[in-house]
């Protein structure tokens, strides 16, 4: 069995598939890529049981038939292959996998492919297009305040509704939640759906090779996404997540707007001095125009720092843990935000100033 | 389930021994009988790729060993099944960041079906002497709904648990008759969706959402109180869900006959069924209580701690609730038990003071705290140092005891009733403006 592909389409496909095919404890041929050589191509497949990728690459084959390489193996040699050539050879001869490039030769053990399991097609499912970046925006402005802990699986997800003409993507760990609206013109009916946040870095990757619109299939338990001979499916939770709509303050007795940067400044250097909480302390004063930040820790030593700002309302104090704080600003991308809090005890909502208001984080303040 | 369980571990034995080590761990490691149905067996597997892989490769492999083992085996279906949350992994992370406040988002798992709060169960209910009957009666409804006690009617004070039993209702209905269409709601949201209805001339879609339910659980029906309109879409509901047998259940703050501007047509309606009350939980069920909230917190109080949380907190579970949260909270702050004295210093600052002291005893410490004559307060008086005490006196009687206005004027010495209304008013007014007023009369019920 011997096939002609391109080398630089093949490295960035092996280089893909390797970050899903990762050790498997039990069954080895799970950390292999399989190619499966058709007529006119050869679909390489990988999956962690959680995951499953699927991609077209054409090429030249004179036989068709399956063989399974070892992920890491291949990618490296790969990857390393410094090779202009617009081509590479991969033979398969008893057992071993022999690749050939311009300068270079390699032969690799491959493995009995007959425990790699297929990889699910989704059969009655709801069908709908969408942009692949539109759902990658979506997912990336969201998926970090996932809960890491495995107890409600329902919370270690991202939650995607539809609402009006709006994809909303929202995850939260129950110390913050992140909210991002996404316009969309798909006016299928679309049911909820939980992807596990764990598979969403994997997910975000492939999506980037999709282009224009791509084919979305969900029903209770897969979610695949399909466009150009690439194909990914992913385990969904069947779950509910909690009405946290509930949890979002309607009104706010301080605001707060200020430069983005300034505030990112200020608690970098906090970051500096925090304490093992990570706790920072915002102190304003809407009389005295006064927004400070500070910090202290009893082993290192403290600091303030003053933020220039519009401040309206009540005045007041409050304590956040600064990693928190400071992780939802990565998804908004205007000059200056606005902080709506709402006393002690109550969250904080950070929104983009200006533009469209299809972003919102939440943080619960720290309770002393 | 213990017979499914058995078999599945003498067919893991054959399998083990006729697929590959590494096969048999990754595939059939999380796999169970779920149950048998007519010679169809139903497997739970984890997620689609094992369901997929089972299939494909193994079907007729572990048909064969189940038929082996029992000759009617006839098929074997498989059937995903939810994993629940692995506890144990990755807390000692969260902990570290615990001194931020959770959302409490325990409160908005809502089952968007039947609006159910999935969190509401029998099994996580306290029954105690205060509410076993109503335990008992929603589980002649459950059993066979629409046809003992149609409608159930629980009422009982805010806080004692009303809500969890009628939710607890529909999720064991749900549970054990799956054909049955539920839906519970607030008599609130019946009320703004019959308004909105009414409004864009929808009453017929809104009528009909409504009656294709079997079972229609509405919570807080004291909102219908002289709601003309309301009660009379409730009434022809009811009507139609009574005449085919559908389950109703009902909630309120008072017994129907008491609800004020309720229609008769109405209450007799109420009557036909089961009212059933909630009355104050007694101090054996308040310290399961007690001991129920705290499981979840993962706290242990002494046995002390928790019959002092029991005695002061008598009427309210959520106060419970709320305390034990405040109480949680000290505790993994502090990183240390708390003494009983902590506790106490926690129910005071925490809690609404309670109704048991008396009228003197209030005029006694406001006297002391404003340093004038007692019997000056009960006197004829209007100098300028008694007035305002005396009407401190009679805004802490109305405002933290709830005792009525022409009572309070017949206690402190025979005064009219409308002047005790005017001082009350007065002061409520004032004690938004003044700092110090409130001040004092913080100062003077941390006394009480």
């Amino acid at each position: 069995m011997k096939i002609e592909l391109g080398f630089k389409k093949i490295k960035e496909v092996i280089v893909l598939l390797e970050k899903v095919a990762n050790k498997h404890q039990t069954l080895p041929v799970l950390s292999c890529i399989l190619f499966d050589v058709v007529k006119n191509g050869v679909i390489l497949r990988a999956t962690n049981l959680d995951i499953g990728v699927e991609i077209f690459v054409p090429a030249k084959s004179d036989v068709i038939g399956t063989f399974a390489v070892p992920a890491k193996t291949l990618s490296l040699f790969i990857s390393q292959t410094q090779d202009q050539n617009q081509s590479v050879v991969i033979e398969f001869i008893s057992g071993n996998l022999h690749i050939k490039t311009n300068k270079s030769k390699g032969v690799i053990k491959t493995v009995p492919v007959e425990d790699f399991p297929s990889i699910p097609k989704l059969k009655d499912c709801q069908e709908y297009q969408i942009s692949p970046e539109d759902f990658t925006q979506g997912l990336t402005a969201v998926f970090y305040s996932a809960s890491i802990s495995n107890v409600k699986p329902e919370l270690s997800s991202v939650y995607i509704y539809k609402d009006n003409e709006n994809l909303t993507f929202v995850a939260t760990d129950s110390f913050r939640l992140s909210e991002k609206k996404i316009k969309t013109p798909t006016t299928n009916k679309l049911n909820d759906i939980l992807i596990p946040f764990k598979n969403i870095p994997d997910i975000i990757r492939v999506l980037g090779y999709l282009t224009s619109s791509m084919k979305v299939c969900a029903n209770k338990n897969l979610i695949s996404f399909e466009n150009n001979g690439i194909y990914i499916v992913s385990r969904i939770i069947d779950g509910v997540f909690p009405d946290y709509r509930q949890i979002i303050p309607k009104s706010f007795t301080t605001e707060v707007v200020a430069l983005k940067q300034d505030i990112l400044n200020a608690l970098k250097i906090s970051n500096i001095f925090s304490d093992k909480f990570n706790q920072v302390h915002m102190k304003i004063e809407p009389r005295t125009k006064l927004l400070e930040i500070q910090t202290k820790n009893s082993d290192i030593g403290e600091n303030q720092t003053h933020i220039d700002a519009a401040l309206t309302g009540e005045a007041m104090e409050i304590n956040f843990n600064y990693k928190y704080l400071i992780d939802g600003f990565q998804s908004i991308n205007t000059d200056s935000v606005t902080l709506q809090f709402n006393g002690l005890n109550k969250p904080v909502v950070i929104k983009p100033v200006s533009g469209e208001q299809n972003f919102l984080y939440l943080v619960m303040p720290m309770n002393r | 389930m213990n017979d499914h369980s058995k078999m599945w571990q003498t067919a893991l034995i054959e399998i083990e021994s006729a697929v590959s080590q590494a096969n048999f761990s990754t595939w059939f490691k999380d796999i169970r009988i779920l149950r048998e149905d007519e010679g169809t067996i139903y497997l739970g597997v984890p997620n689609s790729f094992t369901h997929e892989w089972l299939q494909k490769k193994f079907h007729s492999s572990i048909l064969r060993i189940l038929r082996q083992m029992n000759e009617h085996v006839r098929a074997l279906e498989y059937v995903i099944v939810r994993e629940d949350g692995k506890s144990g992994q990755n807390t000692r992370k969260e902990q570290s960041q615990a001194p931020t406040i959770a959302m409490p988002l325990q409160d908005f798992y809502i089952n968007k079906e039947d609006n159910l709060n999935p969190r509401y169960t029998f099994e996580s209910l306290v029954v105690g002497p205060f509410n076993e009957l109503a335990h008992a009666a929603s589980q002649m409804v459950v059993k066979s709904p629409g046809q003992v006690y149609n409608p159930l009617f629980i009422y009982g004070q805010t806080g004692r648990g009303k809500t969890h039993i009628i939710q607890a209702v529909g999720n064991e209905i749900k549970k054990l008759h799956p054909d049955k269409k539920i839906f519970y709601l607030t008599s609130e949201r019946f009320g703004s969706e019959l308004f909105s209805a009414i409004q864009e001339g929808k009453v017929q879609a809104f009528k009909d959402k409504y009656r294709k339910y079997d079972v229609i659980i509405m919570d807080d029906i004291q909102f219908f109180a002289n709601k003309e309109k309301f009660q009379e879409e409730l009434f022809h509901f009811f009507n139609t869900f009574y005449d085919t047998a559908r389950q109703l259940v009902f909630s309120g703050d008072k017994h129907p006959n008491t609800i004020p501007g309720l229609e008769d047509r109405l209450r007799g309606r109420f009557s036909m069924g089961m009212i059933v009350d909630i009355p104050e939980p007694d101090q054996e069920s308040r310290v399961m209580i007690v001991r129920s909230k705290c499981r979840p917190h993962k706290i242990t109080l002494s046995d002390e701690v928790v019959e002092c949380i029991a005695t002061s907190i008598n009427d309210n579970i959520r106060e419970i609730e709320g305390i034990i949260n405040i109480i949680a909270c000290q505790i993994q702050l502090k990183n240390k038990e708390l003494n009983l004295n902590e506790i106490r210093n926690i129910l005071k600052n925490n809690l609404k003071p309670k109704k048991m002291v008396s009228v003197k005893d209030v005029v006694k410490i406001v006297s002391e705290f404003y340093n004038i004559d007692e019997e000056s307060i009960y006197n004829k008086t209007r100098r300028k140092e008694v007035v305002r005490p005396r009407q401190v006196v009679m805004y802490i009687l109305r405002e933290d005891f709830g005792i009525s206005f022409p009572s309070i004027g017949e206690k402190l010495g025979g005064r009219d009733h409308t002047t005790v209304i005017h001082s009350y008013e007065k002061m409520r007014e004032e004690i938004k403006t003044n700092q110090l007023l409130s001040q004092e009369i913080t100062q003077v019920r941390t006394m009480l």
